[in-house]
């Protein structure tokens, strides 16, 4: 049955990129501030607050992160709950958030994600993004998270014959799609050719296959069917959710060409939602590494398994093709502050379903399906939204 | 052996260049990373299991960009190796050049060995036969 309560009245994020000066407590009131008062929705409308953040704990010391951001943003003294599961701490917080209204526990509630990443080195936060994968069989070999998606590419290209250039055209085409973005981390346009620059991170991934540092913000509004009507003619509905969990480690999995977490999350969301694949109109999914929208968009039943790349080389998921996928730059060119990821991404579905995404909306924008992914598939959360008048 | 297997004697085992796995006491499935919990059976009562430590190649990567502790050792691989008793492990892979990993074929026979790191760690680490 398709969720009937959960509508979605705002959506906002906050420049992503290096944001010297700015501190997670400000970056996450800035967004806050964004999706409430900036929308139009008094902050005393909010009963509960549902707040990803992955590690600041190794990244700026300091962990309770929900308490402490809520009273920065004005909101002291609401129930508020920190979610992590690593890359997918914001879809977590969100699809807490959604059971929640769905429940009627509560009318109004605020799902917001935050991270501050580039105050320290890229080695430490090399080693911090290390923390979602198994740290005692995993890490403790030198493996990254980079050399985790790094071995699912290598086993993608000998089963299917996809190839390093098939890659870069995903940063082509994210880096395109970002360059309209104002909000974006990499605003230009990037050649195939720089996109193959040989500055290998964990071969056969370069930088160019890799999402950035970042430091960013993301807030929304849930709110329940009958309160929406009170700020919106048309509010965006969630229809369907799913999450899934995987093995942690990559040796425990029977298959490295497919994340099984997102194949269960995106079927138990499909069938809540009673809907498919061909209905999606458009889909932002978690591309982390390039690899990963390539396999995600398989996973998730838009094309057959070892066509995700040719579905790239021939426009299908440009922002004009059939299946645009990522509009409006994906984590690799607009940043991945791991947080606000998965809120993030939610953001962009809510934009584009609302016609409000500017020189990146998409045409067609009745439905659209958001895939938030967590280390190296360990957890995966997949929503489908719909506009309410579809 | 009859004792219960430990992540922390599993450990030492690699240290002291005996791997050993987890096997089933249900079934006698085995597994070459510790588990709390049979994948196949859903037991719960482990011991361990000498492994003919014969395997192939399932993927690999070689890390270029490594975290502080295992920065002196890079460009180095990393590889998932299937073992002849059909479980799965993550592990080092020594004789090739990480500069040239277009040479690396996947599914090519490799025999386990052990490697001690600049970092001070002893990894399990495999070597084509």
């Amino acid at each position: 049955m398709p969720l009937k309560n959960t509508c979605i009245v705002s959506g906002a994020q906050t420049k992503f990129g290096k944001l010297d000066g700015v501190t997670l407590r400000e970056m996450f009131t800035e967004a806050v501030d964004k999706a409430t008062v900036g929308a139009g929705i008094d902050k005393k409308d909010i009963q509960a607050a549902f707040i990803g953040t992955f590690i600041p704990e190794m990244l700026i010391h300091q962990g309770h992160t929900a308490p402490l951001l809520l009273d920065y943003a004005g909101l002291k003294g609401l129930p508020a709950t920190r979610h992590e599961a690593a890359c997918a701490s914001g879809a977590t917080a969100l699809r807490a958030a959604i059971m929640a209204i769905e429940s009627g526990f509560y009318d109004t509630v605020l799902v917001a994600g935050a991270e501050k990443m580039t105050s320290v080195s890229t080695n430490r936060v090399t080693e911090a993004l290390a923390a979602a994968a198994d740290d005692e069989f995993e890490s403790s070999l030198g493996l990254t998270f980079p050399g985790v998606f790094a071995i699912a590419a290598v086993a993608h290209m000998e089963k299917y014959g996809t190839t390093e250039e098939d890659m870069a055209r995903v940063a082509v085409k994210a880096h395109d799609n970002a360059s309209t973005n104002p909000l974006a981390q990499f605003q230009k346009p990037v050649s195939l050719e720089k996109a193959m620059t040989p500055r290998y991170v964990a071969w056969p991934l370069k930088l160019f296959d890799c999402s950035p540092i970042s430091d960013g913000a993301a807030a929304m509004v849930l709110t329940s069917t009958e309160k929406a009507k009170e700020y919106t003619d048309l509010p965006i509905k969630v229809v369907g959710t799913g999450q899934a969990s995987a093995s942690m480690n990559l040796s425990d999995r029977g298959e490295l060409t497919s994340f099984e977490a997102t194949v269960s999350a995106g079927r138990r969301a499909y069938d809540m939602a009673g809907l498919g694949p061909k209905d999606m109109d458009f889909a932002v999914v978690h591309d982390c590494f390039t690899i990963a929208e390539i396999i995600a968009s398989e996973d998730l039943g838009f094309f057959e398994p070892g066509q995700g790349a040719a579905a790239v080389k021939d426009g299908i998921t440009a922002r004009d093709g059939d299946k645009p996928i990522n509009p409006m730059g994906g984590l690799k060119a607009v940043g991945h502050p791991v947080g606000a990821t998965g809120v993030k991404q939610a953001v962009v579905v809510y934009k584009e379903l609302m016609g409000d995404a500017g020189p990146n909306q998409v045409d067609k924008n009745e439905t659209g399906i958001v895939h938030n992914f967590g280390g190296t598939g360990a957890t995966c959360v997949v929503n489908i939204m719909r506009r309410a008048d579809a | 052996m009859s004792e219960k297997p430990t992540i922390e004697q599993y450990k030492q085992n690699i240290e002291e260049g005996d791997f050993q796995a987890y096997k089933c006491v249900g079934c006698g499935t085995i597994k070459a990373i510790p588990t709390g919990s049979c994948y196949s059976c859903g037991g719960n009562e482990m011991e361990w299991a000498r492994v003919s430590g014969k395997g192939n190649l399932v993927s690999f990567t070689v890390i270029h960009v490594a975290p502080e502790e295992f920065q002196d050792e890079a460009p180095y691989i990393v590889a998932i190796v299937e073992l002849e008793e059909g479980t799965r492990v993550s592990a080092r892979l020594v004789g090739f050049d990480p500069l040239k990993p277009e040479e690396i074929k996947l599914s090519i026979p490799l025999r386990l060995e052990y490697e001690k790191g600049s970092s001070g760690r002893t990894y399990l680490s495999f070597r084509p036969v």
